[in-house]
């Protein structure tokens, strides 16, 4: 009795909760909800890339997405207050001409992209030594340009938030 | 039986339409946002499946996604501090009411 | 194929071991939380020149378990307008990525859950996934000093990661390596990490004083601020699920890093013959640095949280990446030879010690102006 049939099965499971989860967000009123959600499609995904032998990468999917990026948009959500209104005013006026088209395109290639072949998977020791050496080798000058655009990105963002002079003082005058 | 290379892209074209579906359709500015980060989990899905085409991973793949999570970090915080500055001028994050670029 | 001990189908030992090991997992949690329950009780009282409890059992060892029958046995008091189903969901997202840590720790020479060779790194991605539960548990209690507290937590424990993570990539510049195993192997003998890291040392435990929310750094739990704050709507088993498993269940993960990374891990006299007397030595080292914290705690006053983050911003990233440059270069500089970075990272550690009066007395003086510049324009009002 082999254990051939685990690898389908949980790509099955982990396939039907990225797939749900993407669905989710797009449909759901509730934004708490769909932000949730959206953090169970980010912890698939990271499940996903383990299934193709990319631990790091699922590693870092998980303390990116799901340890930062998923808190943000809910800071974001928290401050911003979208009101109670009937649910079709939740989706924009071209709803039907934009699903339309959207399917139009996403079935041609969902069933094309069954298509591609790869050869079948070799047994190796996991993806961290190729990919650290590769980073700080032949790849340093990206990843230094990287740093630098995240410098840029938490400048940009303090800056933007930040309240001037104006504000302040009105602020102060009302405590 | 091993999962076949296709069924790797075939979900992640369809995350990615479903991520395109939501920016197209959806009135709340931070809703989008989350859409687009579907869109860039999808993207890195295709890229980790094809380094991963002839055997085992090709580590430029895995470099790339890489410089696509910092890109997508960079992103959420400098998008959510647009709609939040935004909001503090007119608290509004309906995108169909935030079409004035006066005041 | 695992075929089982006694011949057992691999088709059933597989599934099997995975639900034992999760049972030991959760053992190893529930106990080591009724202990160090008791040990905080205990230390603290004897810090502070009284008895602790001392009623149930002997010299009071029953007493967590007599707390816990009690908070098992409370009502599920659940306000109306909480929400639902996060509001139940929130305490599993606190205490699950805590539990699935214990995968990695080396508990002996051959005792390890799964020897992933990220090891570190996956243990700082479960450290990344609390933050999320605590927000999730502030915003679904529906209230404003909950909301608000969850939020302060979430940014006192991601600004906490940095200096973590930074100190953590400095042991593995110097190993060369992730993973648990690894890592522990590469200390033979007396020369232990911290003979040759010691400032890294210094870094990470007060970074995880502050991930693991214990004084001084224990403001959003504090029951006299913020009515305590993220956790106030929660009674009963949540709130035991919540405070009691998860804090000390991350406390003993952050002590169990704290050893495998710098105190050698396992290893102790004796070893070599009785490989099991590993789990002896690695669980007296997890528990001295869980006394010691329990000791900072019984000491020291709290933080507020503007110097909370003041001090992680100001204070502790730029020291963790001034050691992780110093790292990095005398490991590139001198690759055969460790003394150099010892050099250096003890030199860093005692001028921070050195330059702490001067940093406290600029501070007093500033402060000194700024008091008498606000007091001379009442002064003159007032005459």
């Amino acid at each position: 009795m082999t254990f051939d049939f685990v690898e389908p099965v949980v790509f099955a499971l982990l396939s039907i909760g990225v797939i749900a989860g993407g669905a989710a967000v797009v449909l759901l009123n509730r934004i708490t909800a769909a932000a949730l959600l959206m953090a169970f499609t980010f912890l698939s995904m990271a499940g996903m890339f383990v299934l193709l032998g990319a631990e790091t990468i699922a590693a870092f999917q998980v303390l990116i997405y799901v340890g930062a990026i998923t808190v943000l948009i809910l800071y974001g959500v928290m401050f911003t207050k979208f009101s109670d209104r009937p649910r079709a005013l939740f989706f924009q006026r071209q709803t039907p001409i934009a699903a339309v088209f959207v399917a139009a395109v996403a079935i041609p290639v969902a069933l094309f992209s069954f298509s591609f072949t790869g050869a079948p998977p070799r047994p190796g020791g996991g993806d961290l030594p190729a990919l650290a050496t590769s980073v700080f080798t032949d790849f340093a000058f990206p990843f230094e340009i990287a740093s630098v655009l995240l410098l840029a990105a938490m400048v940009g963002a303090i800056v933007l938030t930040r309240r001037d002079d104006a504000e302040e003082a009105a602020m102060r005058r009302r405590r | 039986m091993t999962v076949p290379l296709g069924a790797y892209i075939a979900v992640s074209a369809v995350l990615f339409f479903t991520g395109c579906a939501g920016v197209l359709v959806r009135r709340n500015a931070v809703v989008i946002l989350m859409c687009v980060e579907l869109m860039l989990n999808a993207a890195n899905l295709a890229l980790v499946a094809f380094s991963r085409k002839y055997g085992s991973i090709d580590e430029r793949g895995s470099v790339f996604v890489i410089f696509v999570f910092v890109i997508a970090a960079a992103e959420v915080a400098v998008g959510l501090g647009i709609i939040l500055a935004a909001y503090r001028n007119r608290p509004v994050v309906d995108v169909d009411e935030i079409h004035q670029m006066k005041g | 194929m695992p075929v089982g001990p006694f011949g057992i189908d691999p088709i059933i030992w597989a599934p099997l071991r995975l639900v034992i090991a999760v049972g030991l997992a959760l053992f190893l949690v529930l106990n080591g939380a009724l202990l160090q329950i008791y040990l905080e009780r205990k230390i603290q009282a004897i810090i502070q020149d009284r008895l602790g409890p001392y009623h149930v059992g002997p010299f009071g060892l029953l007493q967590t378990f007599a707390d816990a029958l009690k908070l098992i046995s409370k009502e599920d008091v659940r306000a109306a307008a909480t929400d639902g189903w996060f509001f139940v969901a929130a305490p599993a997202l606190v205490f699950c990525p805590m539990l699935a840590s214990s995968a990695v720790l080396p508990f002996a020479q051959d005792i390890v859950g799964a020897n992933l060779n990220i090891g570190l790194l996956y243990l700082t991605t479960l450290g990344s996934m609390t933050v999320l539960g605590i927000v999730i548990a502030g915003w679904a209690s529906n209230n404003k000093y909950a909301l608000v507290g969850g939020l302060r937590s979430a940014g006192q424990l991601i600004s906490y990661e940095i200096p973590q993570i930074l100190a953590l990539v400095s042991v593995a510049l110097v190993v060369g390596s992730l993973s648990m195993l690894d890592i522990t192997r590469s200390q033979s003998g007396p020369f232990v990490n911290v003979l040759i890291l010691p400032f890294s040392f210094v870094i990470y435990f007060i970074a995880a004083l502050a991930e693991t929310n214990r004084t001084p750094f224990d403001l959003p739990e504090a029951e006299s601020e913020l009515v305590a704050g993220w956790l106030t709507e929660y009674s009963g088993m949540r709130w035991g699920t919540m405070l009691a498993l998860s804090e000390y269940g991350n406390v003993t993960v952050v002590c169990a890093i704290i050893t495998t990374l710098w105190f050698g891990g396992w290893q102790g006299p004796g070893v070599d013959a009785i490989p099991l007397l590993g789990v002896l030595w690695f669980t007296l080292k997890v528990y001295a640095f869980i006394v010691v914290m329990m000791w900072i705690r019984a000491t020291l006053p709290r933080l507020r949280i503007d110097q909370l983050m003041s001090f992680c911003w100001k204070g502790l990233i730029p020291m963790a990446l001034v050691n992780i440059v110093a790292v990095a270069t005398l490991a590139l500089a001198f690759p055969n030879s460790l003394v150099p970075i010892a050099i250096a990272n003890w030199a860093l550690l005692v001028l921070f010690i050195a330059g702490i009066p001067f940093v406290q007395r600029r501070r007093l003086a500033s402060l000194r102006a700024r008091a008498r510049a606000s007091a001379a324009p009442a002064v003159h009002a007032a005459s």
